[in-house]
């Protein structure tokens, strides 16, 4: 990690649903080429923070800088930065009626508005960087693995060659066979750079790849720090519970 | 002239009319149920508040009063209009509102999910309805949509009601001269069978073709 | 008097139409039922020539227009099988006739979404065909089918206006004859088509009462 400078910050966010505060002020900032994994109990508000982070739900207060723009910021053109932010959702929600390579293609030619070869040669780069072969591109999401439909969204998303990939527990909805796979896909990413932001259940996952583990619970992050110092001793006592359960059912390194 | 020369010309400008209504009915009453179907979902208070009465009406009133309406009862504020356009009209009212039905529940049935991933990627509104929900929402209507186009074939003889020379008035005047209504008739209702069978054989084709993996169970 | 006051004096004449609009429906309902749910058993558990017989039936009343069928049948089948029927009586058994080919393939759906373990266990029981039909897969597959037949119900309603080319005393022709005593046409079709809606209305509400009271506790129906 070098101090390239920060790709984006969130200071204070909060949000509630009806009487519930899901997120009760959360700050954090992540650095260009860093890769932030979140982790906590069910219900501990992840999904939210992400989804506020790129204003899928609208936070109640607080903001978000993306490379120095406030997204928060009342006027703004939200479209603009959402394409530089690469999502990952836990059930994959790719475009049910297109070709893989259609689902990764029509971001570029509609959004990015690129013409229609320049958008397959980037397409079709994006897909092999995810280990989506040729054989693949051409058929449709309900043809695919779980694997497979996970990797064509994370080519989707990163095809728009967003500054930072956020992941919502991308492999919480796969067979454990094939969370290797994608596993693999989004570690050799973060490896090239890519900055990160990533939701998972896997703590040999986050083990090898944090940078910062944060440990989220009951709409705060309670705990942060180098991983392998937060996974084997934790400070709070919700933690420690945490880390207990997850160890026992989950296993170190897979 | 022979009973089925007689009825052969008849019929055959009858059929021509009838193709010629539907020619046009078929079309608009489709883009008018997508754009009413879309406002309903789409439309925020007030479009599809109105689009909602719009189909409360048009698919309350039978097609047969609404066919009235447009011929007899428009006349009283001094809309006159012939007889074709009238049923042409009353169609595509009563039609694009049982079309906009479909469209609607096929809209709704799209998962949440697909619009999230649309706006990930950075889609305004109209980008993610037009790349991403309507391209399935459409897929998912058509079973609905082509059977609103069998029943447009069978209720357009209705027209023949305010003097449309569609088929079936064909009919009608040939049994008034021949009064041989079983044969007539009974042709009638093979010319029609032979339209509906066609047309849903050919709609049977074009799902197949059109048909994406994993959209089958999709209705 | 003005056209308006004729006009308003006419509506009772316009609104006991309905009672002839209903009678149309309720007979419609009643022989198509009976039709309906004959086909269907035919249909789901027939030999080939029976499924053939069915297949064609519906093909038919599915694939003309009522306004066809009603002339059809009025003017040369009913005549030429010895039936004298009158306008209303042609009409009652057209609109059966129809709906029994609608409600075959309504029940012929619910029946086919009964899980094959209800027939099995009849079966086991010793019940003949005509018993597990009976107490088994019918009064399930009919209370599948109440809320498509409430559709059903809105749609014969709907076709019954189609009768009045035959004369019969419903509202339309009841509405015509009011359009030509008084010289007035829009409002006294706008008041028919709401009497239509209104009508659509109050049965599908008495649909969802007795569909309320039929309902099995605690069994998902799809
Ligand atoms: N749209 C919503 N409306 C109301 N409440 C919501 C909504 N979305 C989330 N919540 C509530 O917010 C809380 C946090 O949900 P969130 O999905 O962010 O949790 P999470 O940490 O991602 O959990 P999981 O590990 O199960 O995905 C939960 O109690 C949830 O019920
Ligand atoms: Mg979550």
């Amino acid at each position: 990690m070098t101090a390239a400078g920060e790709v984006l910050r969130v200071e204070n966010l909060r949000k509630r649903f009806g009487k519930e505060e899901v997120l009760k002020g959360i700050s954090f900032k992540v650095d260009r080429g860093e890769v932030k994994v979140i982790m906590g109990p069910s219900g501990a508000g992840k999904s939210t923070l992400l989804k506020c982070i790129d204003l899928l739900i609208p936070p109640d207060e607080g903001s978000i800088w993306l490379e120095g723009v406030e997204l928060t910021s009342p006027g703004i053109n939200v479209n603009q930065y959402r394409r530089k932010i690469g999502f990952v959702f836990q059930e994959f929600n790719l475009f049910h009626h297109l070709t893989a390579i259609g689902n990764v293609m029509l971001g570029l030619t509609k959004v990015r508005k690129l013409p229609k070869n320049e958008a397959r040669e980037l397409a079709e780069e994006a897909l092999l960087r995810v280990h989506i072969g040729r054989d693949l591109w051409d058929k449709y999401p309900a043809q695919l693995s779980g694997g497979q439909k996970q990797r064509v969204a994370i080519a989707r998303a990163l095809a728009m060659e967003p500054s930072i990939m956020l992941y919502d527990e991308p492999t919480s909805a796969l067979d454990p066979q094939l969370t290797g796979e994608v596993l693999q896909v989004i570690k050799e990413l973060a490896e090239s750079g890519m900055t990160s932001v990533i939701v998972t259940h896997e703590v040999g996952f986050a083990l090898e790849v944090a940078d910062e583990l944060m440990i989220m619970f009951d709409g705060e992050i309670i705990e942060r720090g180098n991983p392998s110092e937060v996974i084997y001793s934790p400070e709070s006592d919700s933690a420690k519970v945490f880390f207990k359960k997850v160890l026992r059912l989950g296993g170190v390194g897979r | 002239m022979s009973f089925w020369g007689d009825f052969l010309t008849r019929l055959s400008a009858g059929t021509l009319t009838t193709l010629e209504l539907l020619s046009i009915t078929i079309p608009l009453s489709i883009i008018l149920g997508i754009l009413i179907g879309v406002l309903r979902v789409y439309g925020g208070r007030l479009g599809s508040a109105l689009a909602n009465f719009y189909v409360f009406i048009f698919r309350g009133f039978p097609l047969l009063v609404t066919m009235m309406i447009m011929f007899f009862g428009l006349a009283d504020v001094g809309i006159m209009l012939e007889p074709f356009w009238a049923a042409s009209a009353a169609i595509i009212l009563c039609s694009s509102a049982y079309q906009s039905e479909y469209v609607k529940t096929a809209i709704l049935s799209i998962g949440k999910g697909q619009s999230l991933a649309a706006r990930a990627l950075g889609m305004n509104r109209f980008q993610e309805i037009a790349y991403v929900i309507m391209p399935q929402a459409l897929r998912t209507a058509l079973p609905g949509i082509t059977n609103e186009i069998l029943y447009m074939i069978l209720y357009s003889s209705l027209a023949y009601v305010i003097g449309v020379s569609e088929i079936f008035a064909s009919a009608m005047t040939m049994n008034s001269i021949w009064v041989r209504p079983g044969e007539i008739f009974g042709t009638i209702a093979l010319v029609y069978l032979s339209m509906t069978t066609t047309a849903s054989t050919v709609f049977k084709e074009i799902e197949n073709r059109l048909r994406i993996p994993g959209f089958e169970g999709a209705r | 008097m003005s056209n308006l006051q004729v006009l308003a004096k006419y509506l009772p004449y316009i609104f006991d139409g309905s009672l002839w609009s209903l009678g149309l429906v309720g007979a419609g309902l009643g022989i198509g039922f009976a039709i309906g749910v004959l086909m269907s058993l035919g249909q789901v558990y027939g030999n080939p020539l029976i499924r053939k017989i069915v297949d064609a039936y519906t093909w038919f009343f599915r694939g003309t227009p009522l306004l066809v069928q009603l002339f059809l049948f009025h003017w040369s089948v009913f005549p030429a099988i010895g039936l004298r029927t009158t306008a209303l009586e042609t009409s009652m058994l057209v609109l059966g006739m129809r709906s029994g080919a609608y409600q075959s393939q309504i029940f012929r759906g619910s029946i086919e979404s009964i899980e094959e373990g209800q027939v099995l266990a009849a079966k086991a029981l010793g019940l003949s065909f005509w018993q597990q039909s009976l107490y088994v897969v019918l009064p399930q597959a009919l209370r599948k089918a109440v809320p498509q037949l409430s559709n059903e119900y809105s749609i014969i309603l709907k076709d019954s206006a189609v009768c009045f080319v035959l004369g019969v005393m419903e509202i339309m022709t009841r509405t015509r004859y009011v359009t030509i005593a008084t010289g007035i046409a829009l409002i006294p079709y706008l008041i028919a088509g709401a009497l239509y809606i209104a009508l659509t209305y109050l049965g599908a509400k008495a649909f969802d009462m007795v569909y309320s009271r039929i309902r099995i506790q605690g069994l998902v129906t799809g």
